[in-house]
């Protein structure tokens, strides 16, 4: 069976910095996948190239067989994608801005309708449905952006930091419709930068660092008996600083 | 803290300039135009100074009144103001909206309109410095001039910019926008005609003129020298008075805008407003691509300050036009019926702005993997909505004020022709060039660095591509007018 997300030697250069780096990496159907890395691993520009909004210098980006880039409109279309950072048109509100996305999608409009309908039940956002999107708060407009990336029940899900400021009640109501969504058959390719939600949650992860895979697999492969936590650490070379590190801290609490 | 500010400014301006070409391409013809101003008008100020009195006063206090009047126009209609430093930015930092103001204001002065404003007030003193009163009187009215033209122009735009985020006062603060500057050039038009009555007459116009100019308030500060020069020192005193208060109540009232914004740096963020279920616009555009897209663009039209900003822009030519033309009726009224074809010829420049203006959510269409022409398409249907029946709106109106119900045929005619050209010209441009627009939420009259120079160089663009694939439908119209025997 082909990979739900197929990347082959993907590269990216800002200027002199190499933010991906000949990443190659394969997510099988039906799998809630992980890509986890420190800040300015290259994740977000990883994610930009497989969603077709970042045109890589060299490799390949294929959702379940179609080209990102030589065949844009059909690989897209396979696509649900929420990116971290960028904006809304968020002007509209929550349901004028699901209906815009579901039209640009071509969903019928019966169906938007009925979708919203749910989907603003199980995102617990029917109170903010007719108020601006601008208005809301950081974690409504995560909720908000991941309806955009399912109304049209795509096959593949591209999720960047899709738990960032989450309160922990969204998050389980995320976390089930992901669950759900994983069971029957869809795929989830996530950013992650929590261990322990990556652990709780997805089956598969690769661990990305200075553009990188520096290895993926299974969670217990990964972690390798280990915390997932400790082997993220020990891959990425991280070393703690000393006791004497920011000691001013400490006498500037006790002297105030 | 100034200092503080003043560097933070300057090391913003440096790295804007690192990280992108054409704001150094901005800043260097800027400099360039700023600097040959600077030259002539030094020049000007040194050349009087070999004159008379009377006519250094009346020279002085017409053209430093229209600078301060230009820093307001420039910053409200046409470049909006600089804010490298955004005072939104300090909202978590311990400081207060007072503390922060002076080292602001030289900040914002750092800047081809600042220096070239500051360089060529300094040349006041050359020309005044004919007596040890009348350098005194030019020292005192030089920074009191100064500060007016930028305090003008900060609170003005601070002003707007909170009337058109709020939902109650933002169509009254389009039509106002729309009237001051259309008033303004109203104004400016019939001194220009009263300039035309004869040289004799010209230097008793121009003290005329001067006189008038020095009693309002952007001439308060530089009549102070004059009235020294005259003798009047009761006068000077006033005009003393006058400016100190105005600089006194704008430096209030741009504090009380400042704090605003150090408290409430999000504009809008009152999380409470609702809009209305399913609306007209969603019954009446078409359920596809294309018809959201037009959809979303007039809801926009509505809800968001720069596109109403940029309405009040529109409204003003042909405002301009109508009422000059009914002021001085000897023309005969052609120029007020050509008025919505000048509209119609502009509308290439918001087609061609639409996609800056979405920032960063323009993710969406990418990713969603829509057709581009459906993207045109969409925007171009939006514009159409609201110009198109502006546009109508404007030709009955000119028609019905000056009665040239005869040239209504050609008019619509030509007018169709520009603004469908104009439409697809600007779709084209559009696609082609992205540039730094404000973002949404942020102060609508806020330029980049680059002095709002891509802005305009796009509107030339798309003007110049719209008249040139126009010309079809322009020359019939232009010897329909001049067609020998016909009554015009």
């Amino acid at each position: 069976m082909t990979p739900a997300l197929s990347l082959a030697g993907l590269s990216k250069s800002f200027g002199s910095k190499r933010a991906v780096d000949n990443l190659t990496l394969d997510v099988r159907r039906g799998c809630m996948f992980a890509m986890v890395g420190p800040n300015g691993a290259g994740k977000t520009t990883t994610l930009s190239m497989a969603t077709g909004l970042l045109r890589p210098d060299a490799g390949t980006a294929m959702v379940l067989d179609h080209d990102v880039w030589r065949n844009p409109p059909a690989a897209k279309a396979l696509m649900g994608v929420l990116l971290d950072g960028l904006r809304l048109f968020d002007r509209l509100s929550g349901s004028e801005l699901l209906r815009y996305v579901g039209l640009l999608r071509q969903v019928p409009p019966e169906d938007i309708a009925s979708r919203s309908d749910e989907l603003f039940d199980a995102l617990s956002l029917r109170e903010a449905a007719d108020t601006l999107v601008v208005e809301y708060s950081a974690g409504m407009t995560k909720k908000i952006g991941l309806a955009c990336a399912l109304i049209h029940a795509p096959r593949l899900l591209i999720l960047d930091e899709p738990f960032e400021s989450i309160d922990p009640v969204s998050g389980e109501a995320i976390r089930s419709i992901l669950r759900n969504y994983a069971r029957a058959g869809g795929t989830v390719v996530m950013s992650s930068h929590v261990m322990e939600l990556v652990e709780s949650l997805c089956d598969e992860l690769a661990v990305v660092a200075k553009g990188r895979v520096l290895t993926a697999g299974t969670l217990d492969q990964v972690r390798a008996g280990s915390t997932l936590q400790q082997r993220f650490l020990e891959l990425v070379g991280f070393r703690a600083a000393g006791e004497e590190a920011l000691s001013w801290l400490r006498s500037s609490s006790a002297s105030s | 803290m100034v200092a503080l500010l003043v560097r933070l400014k300057l090391t913003l301006l440096r790295n804007s300039l690192r990280r992108s070409i054409w704001r150094t391409v901005g800043l260097i013809i800027g400099m360039v135009y700023g600097l040959a101003v600077v030259l002539m008008a030094i020049a000007g100020l040194i050349a009087l100074r070999f004159t008379s009195a009377s006519l250094t006063a009346d020279v002085t206090v017409l053209t430093f009144s229209l600078l301060t009047l230009g820093w307001l126009l420039v910053s409200l209609l046409v470049f909006g103001i600089d804010e490298t430093v955004d005072p939104s930015k300090f909202a978590l930092l311990p400081v207060r909206a007072r503390q922060l103001l002076p080292g602001l204001i030289l900040a914002g002065l750092i800047g081809i309109p600042g220096v070239a404003t500051v360089l060529i007030s300094a040349g006041l003193v050359v020309s005044w410095a004919r007596t040890l009163p009348l350098t005194l009187a030019a020292l005192i009215a030089i920074p009191l001039g100064v500060s007016t033209c930028f305090l003008l122009s900060r609170t003005a735009t601070s002003a707007f910019a909170s009337f058109l985020a709020s939902r109650r006062f933002r169509d009254l603060a389009v039509v106002l926008l729309a009237l001051i500057g259309a008033g303004l050039a109203i104004g400016g038009n019939l001194i220009g005609s009263l300039a035309e009555r004869g040289l004799f007459e010209v230097r008793a116009v121009l003290s005329n003129i001067a006189r008038v100019a020095g009693w309002t308030p952007f001439g308060w500060a530089w009549s102070i020298p004059a009235d020294v020069a005259r003798g009047q020192w009761l006068v000077a005193g006033t005009h003393l008075l006058l400016a100190s208060s105005l600089v006194l109540f704008l430096w209030l009232a741009w504090e009380h805008f400042l704090g605003a914004r150090l408290v409430e740096p999000i504009a809008g963020g009152k999380g409470s407003t609702k809009v209305g279920k399913g609306g007209l616009v969603d019954r009446v555009l078409p359920a596809t691509a294309a018809g959201s897209i037009a959809s979303r663009a007039l809801r926009y039209w509505r809800r968001d300050p720069r596109y109403l900003g940029g309405l009040a822009g529109f409204l003003i030519a042909p405002i301009v036009i109508i009422v000059s033309q009914l002021l001085n009726p000897s023309v005969g009224g052609s120029l007020a019926m050509l008025a919505p074809a000048l509209t119609a010829a502009l509308i290439g420049m918001i087609v061609a702005q639409d996609l800056s203006y979405d920032g960063t959510a323009i993710w969406l269409h990418i990713t969603t993997g829509i057709r581009g022409r459906d993207d045109r398409l969409g925007r171009v249907l939006g514009v159409l909505v609201v110009f198109g029946s502006l546009v109508v709106i404007l030709i009955a109106v000119a028609a019905a004020l000056v009665g040239r119900w005869d040239m209504l045929i050609m008019v619509s005619g030509l007018t169709a022709g520009l603004m469908l050209t104009g439409l697809g010209v600007g779709a084209l441009i559009g696609s082609l060039w992205q540039w730094p627009a404000p973002q949404p939420g942020a102060n609508p009259f806020q330029s980049s660095s680059s002095g709002g120079l891509p802005a305009l160089l796009s509107l030339s663009a798309s003007t110049l591509g719209t008249l040139i694939a126009s010309l079809p439908v322009i020359i019939p119209a232009v010897l329909w007018i001049w067609w020998p025997g016909s009554a015009i």
